[in-house]
């Protein structure tokens, strides 16, 4: 499969789509891409996890879980948002400093919206380097929630803040190496190269290519899990020393952003885990071409979100199962697992990728 | 070689083999939870108060200790368990009644908002006409709603001097018959 | 020497709610970044007058007072002021009710222990295993229920035997729960005891040495863990222990260190093993016979005398001291409870530790607060 030319990013083809389209400025065609991508794909796939993340772990807990709102408890995450939306605030004082730091943070969260990658045509940064830009975006939000946790002049708010922090740059490292691994094996940090070096047989995954490419994958999936504090590496947002942390003096509204929030940079994450090493959204038996030549690009453009959701699905509820059977951990042993035990591995891989695509070019 | 290089990496490699490996062994007893796999695996969630899975007062086994309930018509009120309740929620008031051998139990006044459940007072009943019932839901608006009443209420004066004429007659039938 | 960072250092109190701690009660902790350097404990926040309304009640009322000596674990509260009562009247209990007495006071432990086992979890995270052991202690509630009729607080003792004799099947369902549970334990082991992560919390810390445990009058599952293997069924034993064959396990610092968190853990989770042996023992040959020497009776009169009865209470030793002075009211009722020594030693064990370690000490330690504060 060769590289898909950048003018084949979802703004052309929004532009081609009609005449109304066309006669749009292109930023604001690309505004309504990133508040549909948003609206459409990342609120609904919150929903959907958070019930599949209820159900699954009640059903580990030989429990019922939600199944009062909705068939099934299906709307149960939508009577969440709204018990959330109506409580009051801890205190009647409009707290500035937290409002500031929630924007910052929620606003570098959800600058990587424009980078997402979601079908071979909904690209809109599809740069030499673009793989690196989520990286970026995560270690902003580790600052914006680090500023957050200071702001609220509490033990709980500071420690918080600190673990995270940590928690961010000991993650960052090794999860960047597993992405230099992944490009090595591509060629380019391009999201149509990454995707493009994949084709839909898992046996050329890139993940399963070779065993040193499985260990990035791996130690990119677990940075992740560092660096975004999602259970069971949350020792930044533990509830028993320090009440979440972060969160402990959030409510209401705000509470209900930050977690959507934090909820958003395991989606990112796993979403470009899946890109880069799972076979992006190549949909199988050619169904890509066949419907290209058919001129049924919404289909084609569907069909491959869904395969990107759905995969990047399981892999999300592949990583919850584990958090729910292993104890949280401290933060100095989140860390210490980072750089001791990912890193290590990290670099491994980057050396074995290294030779094993380069032994052909070598004398 | 202890204390050496390799075996230092050797430790390091199987402390890492270990956290993995307890993860899939975690993980493979709980994933037989995902389908209730065999009997002891079933979910427990009791959904209560939905009768579908919860249990109700008929469940509940013959001894339950749940609202106590006082059959006034077998009540002599002797006051035993006034005396022994060892918080002091029941409150009995008697008063001689027409019949010269039972007291009339104006009063008999369970405060449930003192009472432990504890049975002392359904044990110390002669006439066993205090017992607990195996009703449970005792949640009420208002604290006062609380007290359980199960006595006859206060007698007016000229029901007490009709009574104490018919005492009389009984005793003077008895004395005289 | 502590292990610093060099930083100012700050303060922070918890409590007297707090996710983290058993009961109301408040720590000012001294904290450098996240190592504690020094903690004051205030304690107090549930003292409830509990050893002066034994004396404002009859004899037979107290039990129901005793109950409440301990939420958690009702049945030693009664256990220690019956046999103190016995011993001062010198009334015998019947052999079927001595049965009874050992069946309960080792489904009590067996479900404090549970109930321990969930602490730890809840302190380290670990979701799932508390979801199953919360679902095997409610077997052992509706035990408890089927007997007494309630499902923590018994008052099932009376002076001189049990209130009523077992109800039908109440013997064959605790031989099944035992069974059942046996298999659970291994479960729990294979999910939990031995996972990599929860040995990286617990192996090494919160440690207890035998010399602190002996100052602090330590008793119960975390001094044995400190390896001082006093237990008072051996040591003084009561309603019968003496014929009972069991052992005491005591920890051998498998993971980290002798009397680290993950061996008072340990230790629990033996003791629940050999409490189910007991169960399965004694149920087997619960003797026929009447369940009590006398009904009970409002004027019951204690002679003049006083008498102290110990019991192996799922958190150490529990003592009771009675005085009476041959009236209907006890004189003096006094406990001697397990929980105070933990709590003398928790700041000296929490010092040097991150602030992370501190809800899995204090959950490793089983305190009860309702028992220490009275």
């Amino acid at each position: 499969m060769s590289a898909l030319p950048p003018e084949n990013s979802w703004i052309a083809f929004l532009a081609n789509s009609s005449d109304l389209a066309a006669a749009l400025p292109t930023w604001l065609l690309a505004a309504l891409g990133l508040v549909f991508i948003y609206g459409a794909i990342i609120l609904p796939s919150g929903a959907i996890m958070s019930y599949l993340d209820r159900k699954l772990s009640a059903d580990f807990q030989a429990r019922v879980g939600p199944n009062r709102a909705g068939p099934a408890g299906m709307l149960q995450p939508l009577a969440d948002l709204l018990k959330l939306l109506q409580k009051e605030a801890s205190s009647a004082e409009w707290n500035w400093r937290e409002a500031l730091w929630l924007g910052v943070h929620t606003m570098a969260l959800y600058s990587t919206v424009a980078v997402i990658p979601l079908s071979s045509s909904a690209l809109l940064v599809n740069t030499d380097m673009s793989a690196f830009l989520p990286l970026w975006a995560a270690l902003v939000l580790a600052l914006g929630t680090m500023l957050l946790g200071f702001s609220q002049g509490s033990v709980p708010g500071w420690f918080g803040g600190v673990r995270v922090a940590a928690q961010a740059l000991a993650g960052a490292f090794p999860a960047l190496i597993a992405v230099i691994c992944a490009g090595i094996h591509a060629g380019e940090f391009r999201w149509s190269t990454l995707a493009g070096a994949q084709t839909a047989s898992p046996l050329t995954w890139t993940a399963l290519c070779d065993p040193f490419q499985f260990i990035a994958f791996v130690v990119f999936v677990l940075g992740g899990l560092v660096m975004l504090a999602v259970p069971p590496m949350d020792a930044a947002l533990s509830t028993q020393d320090i009440h979440g942390g972060v969160s402990s003096h959030l409510f209401g509204r705000r509470l209900s952003l930050f977690r959507l929030g934090r909820f958003y940079g395991f989606f990112l994450w796993s979403v470009i885990a899946v890109v880069i090493f799972l076979g992006a959204w190549t949909l199988p038996f050619g169904l890509a071409e066949l419907l290209r030549e058919q001129g049924r690009l919404w289909l084609v453009l569907a069909l491959e979100v869904g395969w990107l959701l759905a995969k990047t699905f399981v892999l999300m509820l592949l990583v919850i199962s584990f958090a729910r059977v292993s104890p949280r951990g401290r933060v100095d042993q989140v860390t210490d697992f980072s750089w001791k035990v990912l890193s290590p591995f990290a670099l491994l891989a980057l050396i074995g990728t290294a030779l094993w695509s380069g032994w052909g070019y070598l004398p | 070689m202890r204390g050496s290089v390799f075996s230092a990496i050797r430790e390091y490699l199987q402390d890492v083999y270990r956290r993995f490996q307890s993860i899939w062994g975690s993980l493979i007893t709980a994933v037989p939870y995902l389908w209730g796999v065999g009997e002891q695996r079933k979910e427990v969630t009791e959904q209560y108060p939905d009768p579908v899975s919860s249990r109700t007062a008929d469940d509940l086994p013959a001894r339950s200790r749940g609202l106590l309930v006082n059959d006034i018509d077998r009540c002599t009120g002797c006051k035993e368990c006034e005396k022994i309740c060892p918080v002091q929620c029941i409150r009995v008031d008697t008063e001689a009644g027409a019949d010269q051998s039972k007291l009339w139990v104006a009063r008999f006044d369970i405060d449930y908002s003192k009472c432990v459940f504890c049975g002392l007072c359904v044990e110390v009943c002669h006439p066993q006409s205090l017992v607990h019932s195996k009703k449970f839901e005792g949640s009420v608006y208002e604290l006062k709603d609380l007290v359980a009443s199960f006595g006859r209420g206060f007698v007016t004066a000229e029901q007490r001097a009709k009574w104490a004429a018919m005492r009389q007659q009984a005793e003077n039938d008895e004395v005289f018959p | 020497m502590l292990e610093t960072l060099r930083t100012d250092l700050t303060s922070w109190e918890i409590g007297p709610y707090h996710g983290a701690l058993p009961g109301p009660m408040r720590m000012k902790l001294r904290i450098d970044g996240e190592i504690i350097i020094s903690t004051d404990l205030e304690t107090g926040f549930l003292h409830r007058g509990l050893e002066k309304a034994f004396e404002l009640h009859p004899w037979p009322a107290t039990v129901a007072y005793a109950d409440h000596l301990d939420p958690e674990a009702a049945f030693f509260g009664e256990l220690a002021l019956c046999l103190a009562v016995e011993e001062i009247s010198g009334l015998d209990c019947p052999p079927r009710a001595q049965a009874i007495r050992v069946l309960l006071s080792e489904l009590s432990r067996i479900s404090a222990h549970l109930g321990y086992i969930v602490k730890v979890g809840r302190a380290v995270g670990a979701e799932t295993l508390i979801h199953y052991v919360l679902r095997d202690r409610e077997k052992i509630l509706d035990l408890f229920e089927l007997l007494s009729g309630a499902r923590y607080s018994l008052n099932f003792l009376r002076f001189g035997g049990v209130a009523a004799d077992v109800t039908e099947g109440f013997i064959e369902r605790v031989l099944e729960v035992a069974e059942l549970l046996r298999a659970r334990l291994k479960e729990y082991n294979d999910l939990f005891t031995f996972n990599h992560s929860f040995l990286l919390r617990t192996a090494g810390v919160g440690v207890i040495t035998r010399e602190l445990a002996l100052q602090s009058g330590l008793t119960g599952p975390n001094a044995r863990a400190a390896g001082l293997a006093f237990d008072a069924r051996k040591a003084h034993p009561y309603i019968g222990f003496d014929k009972l064959d069991f052992e005491v396990p005591v920890g051998r610092g498998e993971a980290g260190r002798l009397g680290d968190a993950h061996d008072r853990f340990l230790v629990r989770l033996r003791e629940l093993s050999q409490s189910l042996e007991i169960l399965k023992d004694v149920a087997e040959t619960v003797p026929e016979g009447e369940f009590s020497r006398m009904r009970i009776d409002r004027d019951f009169e204690v002679p003049n005398g006083e008498s102290y009865a110990r019991v192996e209470s799922s958190r150490g030793l529990l003592g009771c001291h009675v005085v009476s002075d041959g009236g209907r009211f006890p004189a003096r009722v006094q406990f001697r409870v397990p929980t105070s020594a933990n709590l003398t030693l928790l700041p000296e064990i929490v010092r040097g530790l991150a602030i992370e370690d501190l809800p899995v000490v204090i959950a490793s330690l089983d305190l009860c607060l309702a028992e220490a504060d009275r």
